[in-house]
């Protein structure tokens, strides 16, 4: 499996995370699925609902996903995948990431934000037997927004 | 008939609809019917044992049915039923980093650590997140004790220690990390030598001074558990906020005389805070220390020795927290007792619209006057005579007399009684004023100078006015006047 996304796409991502930094940032990713590669159409930044520990966790409301199937759905996409930010750490899931995540069908991608500057994105799957993550390739789409 | 919307990602086990529809007049007929038609859809929305994954929500209609009837939700045709994942996540904590980056233990540690090693619980991964962690002790005294030997013991990699006593004969009773041999040494100086020789493979961090508002963030972020092992309510509420402002679990003890408790605040894993259990500290002197009210020297081995076990479980990640539980031990009765905590919706400090977001002052805040710089022979306000001032006065000759307001077994310890003193415990107080003569001047004393303070009041209020405090009770009048009294 591979996930494509375009620059402007990561752009974003990385945006998100400098925004909300020092705290943690997550969004979801709209796309099609193309045989075995989740072309991502779009990326959706959403609000990180938690209280405490903003530096270190983020969690997206129910609601908000909901809304994001719907219009995805509406536009011929599906939820594909999910961002978020590490705050001043490296890009690799941790275990809170692994116990988690929902989807093994899903993408993860991770950005680190280092001191307010967002450096490297990494994509993510979970094994089947949600055991750990595996890296994933990414795949630059140059062709704009993937539209036909 | 209802329909279920299924997620993106699980549409390829549902025939690659986005709804499915349903037979059914609850949740669970519902959930029932869908797995039925679809049965590839069990493995990835339920568990092993049948209940629904952790990351599984079920909402009609914008609702979790958590929070309606569960799985006996009513549900009609109108009503949008949706499956919705759980989404979160985070970047590692320190712990989980340096856990990652830990070394190896050493030929030594694997044979110090054994018994834990053959546990898979614990085991070889377990043994090195122990190594990997720090837990900040504040106090060094009767919990600081047993949670530094066993801490140490067990193989937590660093630990911090904040004391700025020193060892006193009265703390041996408990206090069992301090030996005969070190009293008049700093507390924080007896207990590094003491760990150091039960476990030479652990950091021992030492911050000999008080925490304050001023220095608590700097020292608590450095460490992933706070322990509280002090005995006042300043340090307690400074302890929790700290813990809570840094997002870092507070495993709490306290102790008095026969009774204990723990639990683990823990607002950042979704418990209650000690704010949540406390609001307010209660009056000052209404709740009486230990150094008033005494304890069982056993006692603080019992609750140490449990907040211990939970800061290890902690660590390594297995079995129940004490989160959100308040556990309470009689050891009277020899009793444990459980009471469930809630986090408390309008906490103050871990609350939805949560207030506090710095340190405050928390002599301020539980009515503390910070005392005026000691002097050895201070001078006393008018209401109050120091020893050395009483001494000379009975030295002279003056007629004064002395009231003890202690219990019998205090009296029994020490006493003023060839100065003529009389013994009526504060709880008799009141009943027995008719006994003293107003025209003589009265000189009121217990141990350390609170509890004839409110006899002193007592008296007022009957219209006596010739009337003295001992300031500092009999404990400054072994240490003023007379070295050969028994203290405790």
């Amino acid at each position: 499996m591979s996930i494509q996304l375009t620059q402007q796409h990561l752009d974003e991502i990385r945006q998100h995370g400098e925004r909300t930094f020092p705290e943690e940032c997550g969004g979801l990713l709209l796309g099609v699925l193309e045989g075995e590669t989740r072309v991502i159409h779009e990326t959706l930044p959403l609000e990180n609902i938690r209280k405490d520990s903003r530096h270190n966790r983020v969690e997206i409301s129910p609601l908000d996903y909901a809304k994001a199937e719907r219009e995805a759905t509406k536009k011929g996409l599906g939820v594909w995948g999910y961002y978020h930010s590490h705050p001043n750490h490296p890009a690799i899931p941790s275990g809170f990431d692994l116990d988690h995540a929902p989807f093994i069908e899903w993408s993860y991608l991770i950005v680190s934000v280092r001191e307010g500057t967002a450096q490297e994105i990494r994509a993510w799957t979970v094994r089947e037997d949600r055991s750990q993550f595996d890296e994933e390739e990414i795949e630059m789409n140059h062709q704009g927004r993937g539209e036909a | 008939m209802p329909k279920i919307a299924i997620p993106t990602a699980l549409r390829r086990y549902a025939g690659e609809q986005a709804f499915v529809t349903v037979e059914g007049t609850t949740i669970k007929d519902a959930l029932a019917s869908m797995t039925a038609q679809y049965p590839d859809l069990l493995k990835h929305l339920f568990d092993a044992s049948g209940k629904l994954r952790s990351f599984v929500n079920v909402y009609v209609n914008d609702e979790d049915i958590r929070y309606q009837q569960q799985d006996d939700t009513l549900i009609s045709e109108d009503d949008d039923i949706a499956i919705i994942p759980s989404i979160a996540g985070g970047a590692a904590s320190e712990a989980e980093l340096r856990a990652a980056s830990a070394p190896d233990l050493s030929k030594e540690e694997i044979a110090r650590y054994s018994r834990h090693l053959i546990m898979p619980e614990v085991g070889m991964e377990g043994q090195r997140k122990l190594k990997a962690a720090s837990i900040l002790l504040i106090g060094t005294g009767g919990l600081g004790s047993p949670l530094g030997l066993y801490l140490a013991a067990a193989g937590v990699g660093r630990l911090g220690l904040v004391d700025f006593d020193v060892v006193d004969h009265s703390n041996l009773q408990r206090q069992i990390i301090h030996g005969t041999k070190d009293v008049g040494r700093p507390k924080i100086e007896s207990a590094k030598d003491r760990l150091n020789d039960i476990n030479p493979y652990v950091q021992i961090d030492t911050h000999e001074f008080a925490l304050r508002a001023e220095n608590a963030l700097d020292i608590v972020k450095d460490y992933d558990i706070v322990i509280d092992g002090t005995d006042n309510f300043q340090t307690r509420y400074l302890a929790n906020d700290a813990s809570v402002l840094l997002g870092k679990p507070n495993v709490y003890g306290s102790i008095f005389r026969f009774d204990g408790q723990a639990s683990v605040f823990h607002p950042a894993a979704g418990g209650p805070c000690y704010r949540c259990l406390y609001p307010e500290p209660p009056p000052p002197g209404l709740v009486p220390s230990c150094a008033e009210g005494g304890v069982l020297g056993i006692l603080p081995g019992i609750i140490g020795v449990i907040q211990a076990t939970e800061a290890v479980k902690l660590i390594i990640g297995q079995g129940e927290p004490l989160i959100g539980r308040l556990l309470l031990f009689d050891a009277l009765k020899m009793k444990f007792k459980e009471l469930k905590l809630r986090k408390n919706p309008d906490c103050p400090l871990c609350g939805e619209n949560a207030t506090i977001k710095e340190l405050i002052d928390y002599d301020q805040f539980c009515g503390i006057t910070p005392p005026a710089p000691e002097v050895k022979t201070a001078s006393a306000d008018d209401w109050e005579i120091t020893p050395t001032q009483l001494k000379a006065r009975l030295e002279r000759g003056d007629k004064l007399t002395i009231i003890d307001v202690r219990e019998v077994h205090e009296w029994q310890i020490c006493n003023l009684e060839h100065h003529g003193s009389t013994l009526i415990p504060l709880g008799e107080f009141p009943s027995r004023v008719s006994e003293l003569n107003p025209d003589e001047e009265i000189v009121l004393q217990c141990k350390l100078g609170g509890r004839s303070a409110k006899a002193y009041n007592v008296l007022k209020e009957a219209g006596f006015t010739n009337i003295l405090n001992l300031k500092g009770g009999i404990i400054a009048w072994a240490d003023e006047v007379d070295a050969t009294m028994a203290k405790y």
